[in-house]
Order: C-alpha cells, then structure tokens, then sequence
C-alpha cells in the first residue's frame, strides 16, 4: 500500500459576497499518493489555479479538508503554514519567479540555505540538481542571461532542493516554447520515476499532461473524470485527447 | 501651449511621487533662508557692529556650504526625476514626440516640481524663521527681543541662489534627453537590471579610493610647522575624503560584498543568501546615495567640534581678559605707589604685579610667523610675578640662546607644530624651546608676542628695544569700574604729561566675542541639520526601494520563506545600509577632528565620541523607522497574512 501524502475532501471555494457569487470548486475529492505525478487539466477558468492555490496553502477554501500530514492544512495557524510551506511543499510557477538579485545557483541554493542547511551541503545539492537539470554551464548566470526554459528547470531545482513531500507546479509549460516545455516535462518525468518526487502539475495542455502517470479532468469546478497512463506516452496523450474531444461541450467520461 | 498642459497633467499625476523629493528640496530651502535671515535680522544688529560683521562672515562660510550641499541634493533629485521620466517618456517617443519636445518636457514638469518646492521651502522658512532666531539667541546666551519681521533681501538671495543651482540641472537633463537615442531611452531602466559589476573595475575603483582617502586622512593630520600651506593642505583633504568616500561606496565595498557572494560557504548560512546579494544589488545603484549621507554625517560630526572648539577658545580668550581689571605701561619706573593708591581708593585690589618688558623695535625681530609687536620679559621677574597672581609656573629657565614663546590662543591658529621654530633677535638666532599659553601678561599677552629670556640676556637685550615697567590690577568691585578709568586717565594726563604711560583697561560690561557664542549655537544648528539631513536620504531612499521590492518579497513569500526569516533578512541588509555609512563616517570623523584639535588647540576627542553616539542613537531611530516600513510596504510585518 502507497503512503497518502495529501487527501482533499470535499473542497469547495466560492469568490465574492453572496449576490454575485462565483462558485470556482464545488466539491472536489482528491487523493494524492507518494510517487504520483498528477496532472489536472481543464480550460481556462475552470478553476485549476484556484485548486492549486489551496492545496499549497496559498489560498483558504470555503468548505472542505486538505489532509497533508495528517493535519488539516486550512485550520492550522500561520506559524505552522510557514513551517509546512517550507518544509514540505516545493512551488514551480508558469512566471518562473526566480530572483533577479541572485544568480540561478543562489536562486537554487535559497531555500536550503534559509532553512539552516550546512553551507556545504546546500552547494553539494545544487550542484547535483543542477547537472540533472542541464543547467551545469548556467549555475554563474543571473536570471536575465538565462532562457526560459532554464530559468524554469532552475526553478524546478529551486523546488526540489528541500526534498518536500509534494511539489505543485501551476502550468510549468505556460510561458515556454515547445522544446523548452518538453525538456522540462523530461526531467520532471524522469525525477519522478526515479521515486524522488511526488507531483501535482496544472496545465491546459494536453501534450504536457500526457507526461503524468494520472490525468485529472477538471471542468466547472468538478472533476469530471480520470485517465490513467498505461506503457506509452504517445497512446496516452492520444486518450487524452480523445476524451477532450468526445467531452465537447458536455464532459462527461466514457 | 499643448506642451505646458502635457506637462502639468503629468506632474499633477505623478506629485505623489515626487512629494518626498519636494520636502527634502523644500527643507534645505528652508535652512538656507534661516540661516540668510539672520544676518538681516534686527537681534543681530543689537549685537552691536563688530560681532554683526564677523557672524556674518560665518553665516556666509555656513551658507557656502549649505549652497555645496543644495548642488549634490538637486543633482541627486534632478536625476531620479530623469530616470523615472526616461522610461515613461519612452512611450511619447512613439506617439511621435521629437527629443527637443521630450526635453522641454521633462523640463517644464522638473521646473514645475523645483518651483513648488521653492514656494514651500520661502513659505515654511518665513514662517519658522521668528522661532529660529530665538532658539539661536537662547542658545547662545544672548537676550534679545525677537519680534516678527519679514525681510524680502534673503528670500531674493535664496531663491536667485537656489534657482541658479536648479537651472543647471534642469538644462543638464534637457540635453542629456536631446541627445539620447530612442533605443536607450526605452531601456532607461532596464541598464539597472545587471547585477554584477565588472570586477576588474571594481578593483580599481577601490585601490584609487583607499589611496584617496587615505591621502586625504594623512593631510588632515599632518603635523605642519609650516603655517602658509595649511589651509590649502586642508582643503585638499576635504577634496580627498569626499571623492574617497564616493570611490569607496563605489569600489570597495561593493568589491567586498561581490566577493562575499561568490564564497558560496560564508553565503549558504543563516539569511545571508538573501541579504548579501540585496546589497550587492541594490550597493550599485544607491552608492551615490550612501557616500552623501556619510560625508553629511562627517560634517555633522565636524560642525559640532568646530563648534565646541569656538566656544573653548572664546572661554579661554576671556580668561585672557579677566586676568587684570587694568594694565599700565610707562617708561617710569615707580608708578606703582601711585595708580595702587587711585584703584585701592575705590575698591579692594584681588592682586597685582608688577614687571619689567622690553618692548623691541619693529626690525629686531624675524620669525615664522609676523604677529606684529614683540616684546621680551626676564625669566625671574615672570616667576614673581606668576607667584603673586597665583597662576601655574612650571618650566625651567631658557639657556643663552634660547627662548621660551608665552603665546596667546588665537580663534584660529593655523601652526600646529611650534617646537623647533627659530627666532632672529637683534641678529642673534634663539632656539624656542616651549610654547605656553599660561596668561601670565593677562590682555597684553593676547596682543602682543612675549618671549622669555633667561635674567643675563634680558639686561643685554635693552638696547634692542625700550624697556617698559608694566603695573598689573585685578580689582575687587568692578562696579567702580568706570570711576577707576575716569580717576587713571585723568592722572596720566595730569601727572606725568613727560612720560609715556598706556593704561589698558577691560570694560567686564562690554563683550566684543559675542558673535563666536553665535557661532558656536550655528554649528550646533548645522549638527542637526546635516544629521536630520542624511537621516532622511537614508530613510527616503530605503522607502522608495520598498516598493521595487515589492514583488520579489511576494515570490519569497509564495515559495514558502516564512515572514521572520524575511523580517531578519530586511533588518540585516538594511542594517548594511545604514552600519556602512556610519562606520565609514565613525572612521573619517577620527581624522577629521583630530584635523580640528591640531588647527584650534583643543582638546576634542570627548566632542568627538559624544557626537558619533548622538548621529548613531538617531541613525538608529532612521534604521528602526525604516525596518518597520519596509516590512509593511513588502508584506511580511507581524499581522499580514501571506
Ligand atoms: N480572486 C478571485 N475573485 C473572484 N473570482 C475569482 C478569483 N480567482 C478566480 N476567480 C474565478 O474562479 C474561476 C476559476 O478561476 P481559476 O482557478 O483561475 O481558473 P483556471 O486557473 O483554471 O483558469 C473563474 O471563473 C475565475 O473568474
Ligand atoms: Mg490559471
């Protein structure tokens, strides 16, 4: 039996007053084992960021549980959030969000160093992430001389360097070109599958969902179904396609 | 005319952001017409014409200053408008604005915002200026009526002044903008996004500023016994230090802190990750700002040991003039029975003594320096005489051919080195062997230069000169003062019309140094000025890169950085901030007073320790205020949520 490392029950989330509400989730029921890679896809507005905001504690749900460690993360007190952000959850955003100040190796090394890691420990790490992430030659660089697609996998390291339990990623992809977005879906694959990494990715795009072991549909604020990967990507991403398809305007599973 | 309203439209939206900027123009507006007020004021006028002279004199090298520090200041804000406006202006490019429109422009909205600060500044300085004045005189210990007056001559001279500076930065911008391709214009900020300096630069910047500074500390120090060079040595070592400092802001230390980034071992710990490399970022575009406030710290420092000193030497001056009520000089030998019996008619005698000077001829005498008259006394008769007046005596008798100087304490002396001077009397070449400042000659001795000769020289020495009997009286009641004089000029005129007798007098009603007691409360005035000055630079600045950090704190946030390690991380780098400037300043103030005791003859190391607490108990305040407001303007003080 695979450890739980995050179960949602029941997760709704109404934005505004009570007139002209708009109700983002209506009841979602998630769970997320050790070594998942989990991708939820939907079009645009169907609420994925908001999901993703909070199931990394960014965001507070109207109703509903998130079970990360066995606590209920939106009834713990801000200290503890701190604490759980830090330790536990590793964040890579469509936008990157490296810092400008630092160069990629720092940008890298931050979040280790800041949680009182051995200085020599921190700069092992890096390093050994960065060369799995090709970006050896990159490490000196400030984020202006660097690429999109290196900036990202830099922040894929960034995300990874603590070692926490998950790691959600809000369209990775977004903002990179195809080969860029397909090299950073490589390595993400591959850290996965060598067991060191669990994974919940939000994307639009079928063609980076198809890296993950499961596909979530999600539409309205529902999940409206589940793909799971067999031996092949490439069969894998013609499923999902075809059941974007055959869901038309209706979404429904077959 | 479509220019004009473009223009107000643009400062009417932006004057918030300006509005920091305004202030600070306005607040030296308003220092600058204060301190020109006073010397219009009628308080001063009281003060009677020799102390008005000489304080304004003093107003004026106050004001030269002042002026030095409205250049750097309208530079510095003239071109935070000018980068600012570069990007926006970028779009007006596109609309289709040629450089000449772009320029006049910027020029109307910098003028607009220079002019509103000048009707600020005149506004609030003629408001405060009636509070000013009084504070000034209650400081010094001089009552005067203040009532409220407006003079329209010193708010002439500040704006002509303050204009006249304005202008040459807003024609400075104009061309800058006319000449500036559109390319550059669009990337007006983004230059500031490179991070690292050039090393190879750095390094050099950093030797040429440790050489100047060091240079420019050695010729504030240097011991010169040579008096002519010294002011032109001290301003060389103002020149040095401040384009030291500026190197120093600009070269090493970033040097240091690019240095301590790349040592990834010392990086990796604790919040330095974040912080060492914020100050690198943020050392190359405000350095310029954090030499400012160092060398206006350093001249806090040294306005308030210049000011200490004043007030020392005019205490010591007076010592000077309280040592005798009168003094006579005659020829005649045996006047003493005589003027003892016209003081002691009137009041008691506290004491006297009497005692014999040779007065020498002008062209007997060549030394360093000119001080005029010169006279000699006998080392026992000045021993007798210390004894009956009760003053300190403690030097041996001076050998054939060497004298012992008994100077004054002038205001400013610019020898500060006196052993090993020479002196050529009669031909004859004296060794000086010490220098005392014991008032031993009372008034005399601050008007005239006395040499001390051992007994056999001083008789061999009366030919060169005429020997004079000098009849010294400190008296008990000096309400009789007035009588006294009356009863000893008319015995001089009465009595010995054949001889020559000089009655010197010292009228204990009539102060002639009031204008130092000014000084003195001027230079306190410019402490706090210069300190509040380059407090709020610091605190302004500090303020405004909040809000560029704005979004980088939100990512920290977002990837989980709890809000007290980024608390830490803000209080350390501004730490930086503000511990650079004040360690620079601490060191250079050693140097820059230590300059002020050699050149005033005082003692001001207490002043010198007393006013670097002060400057860093209120850099504290600033480091403190700052702190708590850039934490509420990122987002991570106590009570905000992510
Ligand atoms: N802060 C907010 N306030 C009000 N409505 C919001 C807010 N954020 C998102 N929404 C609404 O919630 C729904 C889901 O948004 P979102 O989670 O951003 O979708 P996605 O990321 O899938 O595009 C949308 O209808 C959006 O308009
Ligand atoms: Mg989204």
């Amino acid at each position: 039996m695979k450890n739980k490392v995050v179960e949602v029950k029941n997760l709704v989330k109404n934005y505004g007053a009570k007139d002209v509400q708009t109700k983002a989730l209506k009841g979602i029921d998630l769970v997320i084992y050790q070594n998942d890679f989990i991708a939820v896809m939907g079009p645009s507005g169907s609420g994925k960021t908001t999901l993703l905001n909070i199931l990394s504690t960014i965001d507070k749900p109207s109703l509903g549980a998130v079970i990360l460690d066995e606590r209920d993360i939106t009834r713990i007190s801000n200290k503890e959030l701190s604490k759980l952000r830090r330790d536990k959850i590793g964040f890579i955003f469509q936008d990157y969000n490296l810092l400008d100040t630092m160069t990629l190796e720092d940008n890298i090394a931050l979040p280790l160093s800041l949680n009182g890691v051995s200085a020599k420990e921190c700069m092992e790490r890096t390093k050994e992430l960065g060369s799995l992430f090709g970006l050896t030659d990159h490490l000196k660089k400030y984020p202006y001389q660097l690429s999109g697609g290196q900036k990202q996998r830099g922040a894929a390291c960034r995300a990874l360097i603590t070692n926490p339990e998950i790691i959600f990623a809000d369209e990775p992809t977004g903002a990179l070109d195809s080969k860029s977005g397909r090299e950073l879906l490589d390595c993400l694959k591959r850290i996965n599958e060598e067991g060191r990494a669990t994974i919940l990715m939000v994307t639009h795009d079928s063609f980076s969902a198809s890296y993950a072991k499961d596909v979530y549909i999600l539409s309205d604020g529902m999940i409206k179904c589940r793909i799971s990967r067999g031996a092949e990507r490439k069969e894998f991403y013609d499923r999902i396609i075809d059941v974007q398809t055959s869901m038309g305007g209706d979404f429904l599973c077959e | 005319m479509r220019m004009m309203s473009l223009a107000l439209m643009n400062f009417k939206n932006s004057f918030r952001n300006y509005l920091s900027l305004v202030i600070s123009l306005s607040f030296t507006i308003l220092i600058f017409f204060n301190f020109q007020n006073i010397i219009y004021s009628d308080g001063l006028a009281v003060l009677g014409a020799k102390n008005k002279e000489y304080t304004e004199t003093v107003v004026q090298v106050i004001s030269f200053v002042l002026v030095c520090f409205m250049f750097f200041f309208i530079w510095y804000s003239t071109n935070v408008f000018l980068t600012k406006r570069k990007k926006e202006i970028g779009i007006y490019v596109f609309m289709g604005l040629s450089n000449q429109k772009i320029g006049r422009l910027y020029a109307i909205e910098t003028a607009l915002t220079g002019v509103s600060a000048l009707i600020f500044g005149i506004f609030s300085g003629v408001l405060t200026a009636g509070l000013f004045q009084m504070i000034l005189f209650a400081l010094s210990d001089i009552a005067v009526e203040i009532s409220f007056q407006f003079r329209i001559k010193p708010v002439f001279i500040t704006s002509g002044v303050y204009l006249a500076v304005y202008f040459i930065f807003v024609l400075k911008g104009y061309i800058n903008i006319v000449r500036s391709s559109v390319l550059s214009m669009l990337l007006g900020t983004k230059q500031n996004e490179y991070v690292k300096q050039n090393v190879a630069i750095l390094f050099v910047k950093a030797m040429a500023g440790t050489v100047v500074l060091g240079t420019g500390f050695y010729l504030a120090v240097r011991e010169s016994g040579n008096g002519v060079n010294i002011m032109g040595n001290l301003f060389l070592a103002v020149v040095f230090v401040v384009i030291g400092v500026y190197l120093l802001f600009g070269g090493l230390i970033p040097f240091v802190f690019q240095g301590l980034a790349k040592n990834k071992a010392f990086l990796y710990g604790k919040e330095r990750c974040l912080w060492v490399n914020s100050v690198v970022f943020r050392m190359k575009k405000n350095y310029r700002t954090y030499a400012m406030a160092c060398i206006l710290i350093l001249c806090s420092v040294s306005a308030l040991a210049t000011g200490f000193a004043m007030k020392n030497r005019y205490e010591n001056v007076k010592i000077f003039e309280s040592v005798y009520t009168f003094q006579v000089l005659s020829s005649w030998p045996d006047l003493g029975e005589e003027v003892r019996g016209i003081i002691g008619e009137n009041t008691e005698i506290t004491y006297s003594a009497e005692i014999p000077i040779i007065a020498l001829k002008e062209d007997t005498v060549a030394a360093n320096e000119n001080f005029g008259t010169y006279a000699l006394v006998a080392y026992s008769d000045l021993k007798k005489l210390a004894e009956n007046v009760g003053l300190a005596f403690d030097f041996q008798e001076p050998e054939q051919g060497q004298v012992v100087r008994a100077s004054h304490l002038s205001l400013l002396s610019l020898i500060t080195d006196s052993s090993h001077i020479s002196v050529t009397i009669g031909g004859k070449v004296y060794q000086q062997t010490e220098e005392i400042t014991v008032p031993y000659m009372g008034y005399l001795q601050d008007k005239v230069s006395f040499y001390v000769v051992n007994d056999e020289e001083f008789k061999d020495l009366v030919p060169l000169g005429q020997k004079l009997y000098t009849y010294n009286y400190r008296m008990e009641d000096l309400n009789v003062f007035e009588t006294v004089r009356e009863e000893l000029r008319r015995f001089r005129e009465d009595v010995i019309s054949d001889y020559y007798m000089g009655i010197v007098s010292m009228d204990p009603s009539k102060d002639t140094l009031e204008w130092i007691k000014i000084s003195y409360s001027l230079c306190i005035f410019m402490f706090m000025v210069f300190i509040l000055a380059s407090g709020s630079i610091m605190f302004m600045k500090l303020y405004n890169d909040s809000f560029e950090e704005k979004e980088r704190f939100l990512v920290l946030r977002k990837i989980g950085m709890s809000h007290k390690v980024l608390q830490k991380s803000i209080a350390a780098e501004l730490g930086a901030a503000y511990g650079l400037p004040f360690a620079v300043m601490a060191v250079s103030s050693y140097f820059s007073v230590h300059a002020l005791e050699l050149m005033m003859k005082a003692d001001l190391r207490i002043i010198n320790v007393v006013s670097v607490l002060t400057v860093s108990g209120i850099f504290l305040l600033c480091y403190i205020l700052s702190v708590l407001t850039y934490q509420r303007n990122v987002g991570v003080s106590e009570n905000s949520l992510l």
